[in-house]
């Protein structure tokens, strides 16, 4: 085993605050990178099929990462990402390369951190799975303890070669005056494989999301976000999902909870080649009479040999399976949270056993008012 | 302690603006087995989930005791905890819960491990609650469910519709077991069964049958008896 650190070793209070956010012992995993505030704090690689550097760094080492930065997001997308993308700041941010072929026999894991309150955190990340290789990923956003202040706006671009495979879970725990802006674009190329599941539960002042994923031909994209609003939280998401690639499918699964808070999603499917099928479901619970979700599941077919679908629904606690588990002995409190557990769909298989637990901790501690 | 673990009296019972249940008399002694029976439509089904406090039933007059108390106003839940448990005939979904984890909710995963094997339900463990089940499917999950709960006073809406007849034995024989046994607490129970078919009755020891009419009890009286009473004349008073 050759673990190879960079930069500084975590602290016990860093690790802590991160394992509740998928962190585990380096040893565990393929590699590890920890970006606190503005720098890139920690890099471990236990798997030399992986490479991570500082995306600064990565820019000088190669010169095709220059192409693949602000390869997929536009710059002119707003002003916010003109604005960084004219900076003349040294940029701040990872770069993680699985190198072709590689099959990665444990997960990757990356993480986020705001350390300083008021913060403003900047980041710039690119993601590179190699042709034919397969990795897992497990993200994780959080803030040091006595942090609730900050500001964190990521873009990331994301490249699958072809015949790559990757799975992904993305943990956010931010502090409720904390302001998010994120902009996600993938590229799944040809026979590519890419699945992500997204848990946004924790409370967060306002998060605006752009999503978008371009699915070459052969090629799949699935994704299953989690998202929980309680009072004083703003969640507005916008994601597109590009079938471009002939018999290219996608399924996008949306699970979005309020309990006082304001939830937008807007959601596009576009079918752009013959024989691709894609799937959108957007599904919202309303906890409480305040708050607001607004679901907006949208399919553009440009192919005639496209087959698109959606199911959307909006809707408070059903009475009646509230009774059901009431007269199996449980309070009127336990029976929602199992029900809205349910309806989020925490699956074992699907995320660690300890991110589990602080999930369920999340939103019990989130409908309370404690976090 | 009243000597009748359930007693209800001069009983009417609204869903909504509609009537449901009138004047329904009933007393069900501890260790015994009583059935109801009824054309579709008369109110039983109405009578179990007025019983456990289900809406949108409620009770606008006469009264229901279990054990001395009257439980009118209290909810499932409370209902639950003094000892009721009811099997349901159509059960909701419970997406994204499955079977153990609910059962670890209700603190009986050792339970569980016993009983489902019994009902031929150990493969259902990770099975989302109703999910995709068949009829068959929901009434083994439904007296398992009971199982786990360990109530006193056992409601069962048609335990065996919808069953094949390769597991109709296992559920009656779960039935007749669990409302033999004796609580924690050393109790006997006692248990109401709603049936269609008759089927149960080879299984399940009935001590009494009420034939339920238009929201009334207009009969009661020996089990097989009464059943073939309603081969050969329908659902009529003798």
């Amino acid at each position: 085993m050759n673990i190879q650190i960079t930069q500084s070793p975590l602290s016990d209070a860093e690790k802590t605050t991160l394992s509740k956010v998928g962190y585990v012992a380096e040893s565990e995993r393929a590699a590890t990178v920890v970006i606190a505030d503005q720098e890139v704090r920690h890099i471990s690689i236990n798997d030399d099929q992986v490479e991570i550097l500082p995306i600064a760094e990565a820019l000088k080492k190669y010169v095709w990462v220059q192409e693949l930065y602000f390869g997929l997001i536009d710059v002119n997308e707003a002003e916010e990402v003109q604005h960084l993308a004219r900076s003349a700041d040294t940029p701040v941010g990872h770069f993680i390369r699985v190198k072709a072929g590689a099959k990665l026999e444990q997960p990757i894991q990356s993480f986020c951190l705001l350390e300083t309150p008021q913060v403003r955190q900047v980041l710039h990340n690119i993601t590179v799975i190699e042709e034919g290789a397969q990795a897992s990923v497990i993200s994780g956003s959080s803030v040091a303890d006595g942090v609730h202040t900050g500001q964190h706006t990521c873009l990331c671009e994301t490249y699958l070669r072809e015949r790559a495979r990757c799975e992904s879970l993305s943990i956010e725990q931010w502090a409720k005056d904390v302001d998010v802006m994120s902009y996600d674009r993938a590229d799944v190329a040809k026979s590519a494989h890419c699945s992500s599941n997204k848990v946004m539960v924790s409370p967060v002042r306002n998060h605006c999301s752009r999503t978008s994923t371009t699915v070459g031909e052969d090629a799949t994209a699935k994704d299953q976000s989690i998202v929980f609003a309680p009072q004083g939280t703003t969640r507005m998401m916008e994601g597109e999902i590009h079938l471009r690639g002939e018999r290219a499918h996608a399924e996008s699964l949306t699970r979005m909870v309020t309990a006082g808070g304001t939830i937008g999603n807007n959601a596009m499917l576009v079918g752009e080649a013959d024989d691709t099928e894609g799937f959108l479901g957007c599904d919202g619970l309303k906890l409480t009479s305040d708050g607001e979700i607004l679901s907006v599941p949208a399919l553009r077919a440009l192919s005639e040999k496209s087959q698109l679908s959606h199911e959307a629904s909006v809707g408070m606690v059903s009475e009646e399976k509230l009774a059901y588990l009431e007269s199996l002995g449980l309070t009127e409190d336990s029976a929602n949270e199992l029900i809205v557990q349910g309806f989020l769909n925490l699956k074992e298989q699907e995320m660690p056993a300890p991110v589990r637990e602080t999930v369920k901790d999340m939103i019990s501690a989130a409908k309370s008012g404690s976090m | 302690m009243s000597d009748n673990i359930l007693k209800i009296r001069d009983l009417d019972v609204f869903a909504g603006e509609t009537q449901v249940l009138r004047d329904v008399d009933l007393t069900i002694h501890p260790g015994e087995v009583h059935i109801l029976l009824g054309p579709n439509g008369s109110g039983k089904s109405s009578l179990l989930q007025a019983i456990m406090g289900v809406p949108p039933f409620r009770v606008t007059k006469g009264d229901i005791r279990l054990n001395g108390r009257s439980i009118c106003d209290l909810t499932p839940d409370q209902r639950a905890a003094l000892g009721f448990g009811m099997a349901y005939q159509k059960p909701p979904e419970i997406d994204g819960v499955t079977l153990t984890a609910l059962a670890h909710v209700m603190r009986a995963d050792a339970t569980f491990a016993t009983e489902a094997a019994a009902l031929d339900m150990a493969d259902f463990a990770q099975r989302e609650v109703n999910v995709g089940f068949s009829g068959g499917e929901i009434k083994r999950w439904e007296v398992l469910k009971l199982f786990l709960q360990n109530p006193q006073f056992l409601l069962f809406d048609e335990p065996e519709s919808g069953v094949d007849l390769e597991h109709i034995a296992a559920v009656g024989a779960a039935i007749e077991r669990l409302a033999r046994s004796r609580t924690a607490n050393g109790a006997k129970r006692a248990a109401l069964v709603i049936t269609h078919t008759g089927f149960i009755l080879d299984y399940v020891k009935a001590d009494t049958a009420h034939m339920m009419v238009d929201g009334r009890i207009i009969a009661t009286g020996d089990p097989k008896e009464m059943f073939e009473q309603v081969k050969s004349n329908g659902y009529h008073a003798a």
